[in-house]
């Protein structure tokens, strides 16, 4: 008889050890993705023109306007998926890529326009943010996406309230 | 078995007589006498709910939360008084009466004894083993788990789950969103399910006026009619005691965090309370009940807060040593915010992961639904001798709920009255008739149902024999449904049943048709959900299915109690939610709709099993409760396995000051859910673990819960997360 209170409480114990955690949060970066992904910070009020914010990554810092607006482009992906909105909080986001390491990881925001691939283009897009370096975020950090995998935390503040024209980063013959 | 578990029949004696009233209105003796008494325990301590009465005959009551009974009238002569409460052995004694005589009880605790008491509010005998599988609560076990509302005390009943409010009983009910319920909710034994959807506000009434649950399982629909499809619970009010009685229960807890900061949603710890006061007086003849509370939560997700008020009464008058009137009533105003689905990514601050369970889709913030219910209900009861009784009742329930949403607001006010007069007869003691007659008409004026009515007129009957050492119940029910008094539809519900006690313990069997009307929610819904139109379906037709159970309980070494039932549902006619295309005729277009038809015919079968270990009597007792399900086809939200695992241990036996314990609770994860591929079908078997302690000192308890302790996480309906772990402590005081 003295047994049976032990029984029945080593049961319950087994019971409540067999607890697993049950629902458990689940990353963004998919099994299967290809590139990069992370967690897009919103800050600063969206202008009222905004047709898209996107993420793409250049595999080397452009250099001139032409390096960043040419056909074929120095860019991927392309077209460049826009984030989901709402623009607010933060967001994950996924961009597809090749393998590789990429210096530029940047959020670009976009006014409705049609772009022409040309210096003129810089008209319609403004930098909202870039992947940071982590010793010194006001530079562009790198990541580098192994082959058949993704790297995630590329985590990008977008700014809407300090959207800073492409000339602030590359040179340009035509005026933005 | 009862005999030999007769003890402590410790006061037998011939008292004063009647009160001047009660002698007033014997009409000459005519009315007969009066037994009176107390039931206690081996300490002296009071039991409450205890049933006393005479077999076999009309008579039988209720002790108080004094543990004093008052049965009338009874005939002069030699009577033979039986006495059962859940938990204790019972007890018998023989009373000579001549106007009056007293007996005093004392029962001796026997955790396994489960003898089921008035199950189900008087429509069975009232004592000995029903032939359906019943499970109960007493007052002690709602007590001692601390919960809050009621619905938390019915979900830790054996073979019973409930699914964000909807009541699932042997896999009868899935989830349909509140339109509907195969399970029929009683207060006091008069039926509440909403006039308009059919569901069961179980914040009708507070948890703290509940005395005792009793669950019957599967069909009923041969003496309840439509929705008792797959089961039936009466919640039973706290009678009124004699003398001034007063009670405040107060409650507090606190939310825990995410077990993972990707799902922190607020900086805050998030916080629970509540408050409920009663008072009563009665004497003999009369008494009444006035309580109110008030409870809020902040909840423990994103937009979750929810404040609840109520207020509760309960009258009663013995108007002649024949009749009594029981009059009770409530009144609830619930503003709770509504969490509606949890988000998926990009529908809110997602941090990065693919669903936020703790988030809301931020299209939908500011949601919150503002809720009002009450009911009124008058119950007749007339003793005219020891072979005859009969009992008439009325009711009205009114619920009116409107749901603030950004994209749309809706709702409903509805009503549901209710009449119904029912004759008990004893014409041998081994024979019991009981035949009756009940009227419902039902209203609803609402932006997504309409404005329709709904009557429902039914008759039932029902013979009781015993038959050498088996007692056999056979009757039937008709009951015919009117919508907008338009053509009437006719559904006969027959039902058969018996119960032989064998050396090892009690056989029972029984077989019977249930049925459940379609609700106006369901015929005339119109509105959106997950992102398709709904639309009415005015030619639904009532759901109806034959049920069987076979079962046996035995004791089991003079330390445990075995409970098994077999039990089989065929079902036809399920009324399910289907996703259809519709051509537009103006535009020739197809549209995805959703619509609800009678589609499904299932099955439903498996097996109950409920073992109660006493290994240290008075001290230690243990439940394990395991229901396993198959359906065919694979009914949505159904688990396969579901079982709970229930320990109690008090060092200083039943009546010391401390006591811990603790409940288990698993359920495998559904195979199937609705509407799959539109929602997140996401979803794990539920593993909860709630451990409590508690400390008794006179009048006072406090007591100490903690809500799944593991702070596991889980849902039992698409992106709806149930709660978190919860720590809270209740402190009581009774007068």
């Amino acid at each position: 008889m003295s047994l049976r209170p032990a029984a029945v409480l080593l049961a319950a114990l087994a019971a409540a050890l067999a607890c697993d955690a049950g629902l458990e949060p689940e990353p963004v970066c998919a099994r299967g993705l290809i590139g990069l992904c992370g967690i897009a910070h919103y800050t600063g009020t969206p202008p009222a023109e905004t047709e898209a914010v996107f993420v793409v990554a250049f595999h080397t810092y452009p250099r001139s306007c032409a390096d960043l607006l040419a056909l074929p482009p120095n860019f991927q992906p392309f077209p460049p998926p826009p984030l989901p909105r709402p623009y607010a909080d933060s967001a994950a986001y996924s961009v597809p890529l090749t393998a590789g390491r990429y210096e530029w990881v940047v959020a670009v925001w976009k006014k409705p326009g049609t772009p022409t691939f040309t210096t003129n283009d810089t008209s319609l897009f403004r930098v909202a943010g870039q992947y940071p370096d982590s010793s010194n975020r006001a530079q562009a950090g790198a990541a580098t996406v192994p082959a058949g995998g993704a790297v995630s935390d590329i985590d990008i503040v977008v700014d809407f309230d300090s959207l800073r024209p492409v000339t602030d980063f590359v040179t340009c013959t035509a005026a933005p | 078995m009862h005999r030999r578990a007769l003890i402590g029949l410790v006061g037998l004696t011939l008292t004063a007589p009647l009160p001047a009233t009660a002698v007033a209105q014997g009409a000459g003796g005519r009315a007969g006498g009066v037994v009176r008494g107390e039931v206690r325990d081996p300490r002296g301590a009071p039991i409450r709910g205890a049933v006393v009465g005479v077999p076999g005959t009309t008579l039988y009551t209720f002790t108080d939360a004094g543990g004093h009974y008052r049965l009338a009238p009874v005939a002069p002569g030699e009577i033979h008084l039986r006495v059962a409460a859940i938990g204790y052995a019972p007890a018998s004694a023989t009373v000579t009466l001549a106007d009056s005589a007293g007996a005093d009880f004392t029962l001796e605790p026997s955790p396994l004894e489960l003898t089921p008491l008035d199950v189900v509010s008087t429509k069975v005998p009232h004592f000995g083993e029903p032939a359906t599988s019943v499970a109960q609560l007493t007052e002690q076990e709602i007590a001692r788990r601390a919960v809050n509302t009621v619905d938390e005390a019915v979900d830790k009943a054996a073979g019973v789950q409930i699914l964000n409010g909807q009541i699932n009983i042997r896999g009868s009910t899935g989830y349909v969103q509140g339109l509907n319920s195969r399970v029929l909710l009683l207060v006091d034994g008069v039926p509440m399910n909403q006039g308009d959807r059919g569901g069961i506000n179980w914040d009708l009434l507070p948890v703290d006026q509940i005395e005792r649950v009793d669950i019957l399982k599967g069909a009923g629909s041969s003496l309840y009619g439509s929705a008792a499809f797959g089961g039936v619970v009466n919640l039973t009010t706290r009678d009124v005691p004699t003398g001034t009685h007063a009670r405040v229960r107060a409650t507090g807890g606190a939310y825990a965090d995410p077990p993972h900061p990707e799902w922190r949603f607020r900086n805050t710890t998030g916080l629970e309370g509540g408050v409920d006061l009663s008072g009563s007086y009665g004497t003999e003849t009369a008494g009444g009940r006035v309580a109110v509370g008030a409870r809020h939560s902040d909840g423990y997700r994103e937009q979750d807060e929810r404040d609840h008020w109520q207020l509760a009464g309960k009258g009663r008058w013995q108007m002649t040593p024949r009749t009594r009137l029981d009059v009770s009533g409530a009144w609830a105003v619930d503003r709770y915010q509504v969490p509606l689905s949890w988000c998926r990514r990009g529908e809110c601050a997602d941090s990065g992961q693919v669903y936020q369970p703790f988030k809301v889709d931020t299209t939908e913030l500011g949601a919150r639904t503002d809720s009002r219910k009450g009911y009124v209900s008058a119950q007749l009861r007339t003793v005219a001798s020891e072979r005859f009784a009969w009992q008439a009742r009325g009711s009205w329930l009114r619920t009116h709920f409107t749901d603030y949403r950004r994209s749309a607001t809706e709702f409903a006010v509805a009503n549901r009255f209710g009449v119904e007069i029912r004759a008990e007869a004893h014409p041998d003691a081994a024979r019991t008739v009981l035949v009756g007659g009940e009227g419902t008409l039902s209203d609803v004026q609402s932006d997504v149902f309409g404005t329709h009515t709904q009557s429902e007129l039914g008759a039932y009957g029902e013979s009781g024999q015993q038959i050498g050492r088996a007692h056999v119940t056979a009757g039937a029910r008709l009951d015919y449904l009117a919508v907008d008094a338009g053509s009437m539809t006719a559904v006969v519900s027959p039902r058969i049943g018996g119960t032989l006690p064998l050396a090892d313990g009690t056989l029972r069997a029984s077989v019977g048709r249930g049925f459940r009307a379609p609700t106006m929610a369901e015929r005339f819904v119109h509105t959106f959900a997950l992102g398709f139109e709904v639309i009415p379906n005015p030619n639904l037709r009532p759901e109806t299915g034959w049920s069987a159970e076979l079962g046996h309980t035995t004791p089991v070494l003079g330390a445990a109690r075995i409970d098994a039932a077999l039990f089989w549902t065929e079902a036809r006619e399920l009324i399910e939610p289907q996703l259809i295309l519709v051509v537009d005729t103006a535009t020739m277009d197809t549209k995805a709709k959703i619509q609800l038809q009678n589609v499904t015919r299932a099955r439903i079968a498996g097996l109950d099993a409920t073992v109660l270990v006493a290994p240290i009597p008075d001290h230690l007792t243990a439940m394990l409760a395991y229901t396993y399900l198959a359906t065919r086809p694979i009914l949505a939200f159904r688990p396969t396995h579901l079982l709970t695992l229930t320990g109690d241990y008090a060092p200083g036996g039943t009546g010391g000051a401390w006591s811990v314990g603790a409940d288990f609770r698993y359920a495998s994860r559904p195979q199937r859910i609705e509407l799959e591929g539109f929602v997140d079908e996401r979803r794990v078997a539920v593993k909860v673990l709630d451990v409590r302690a508690a400390w008794t000192h006179g009048p006072v308890e406090l007591r100490l819960l903690v809500a799944n302790a593991l702070n596991y996480m889980y849902n039992l309906v698409p992106e709806t997360l149930e709660p978190v772990r919860t720590i809270s402590v209740t402190a009581v005081w009774s007068y």
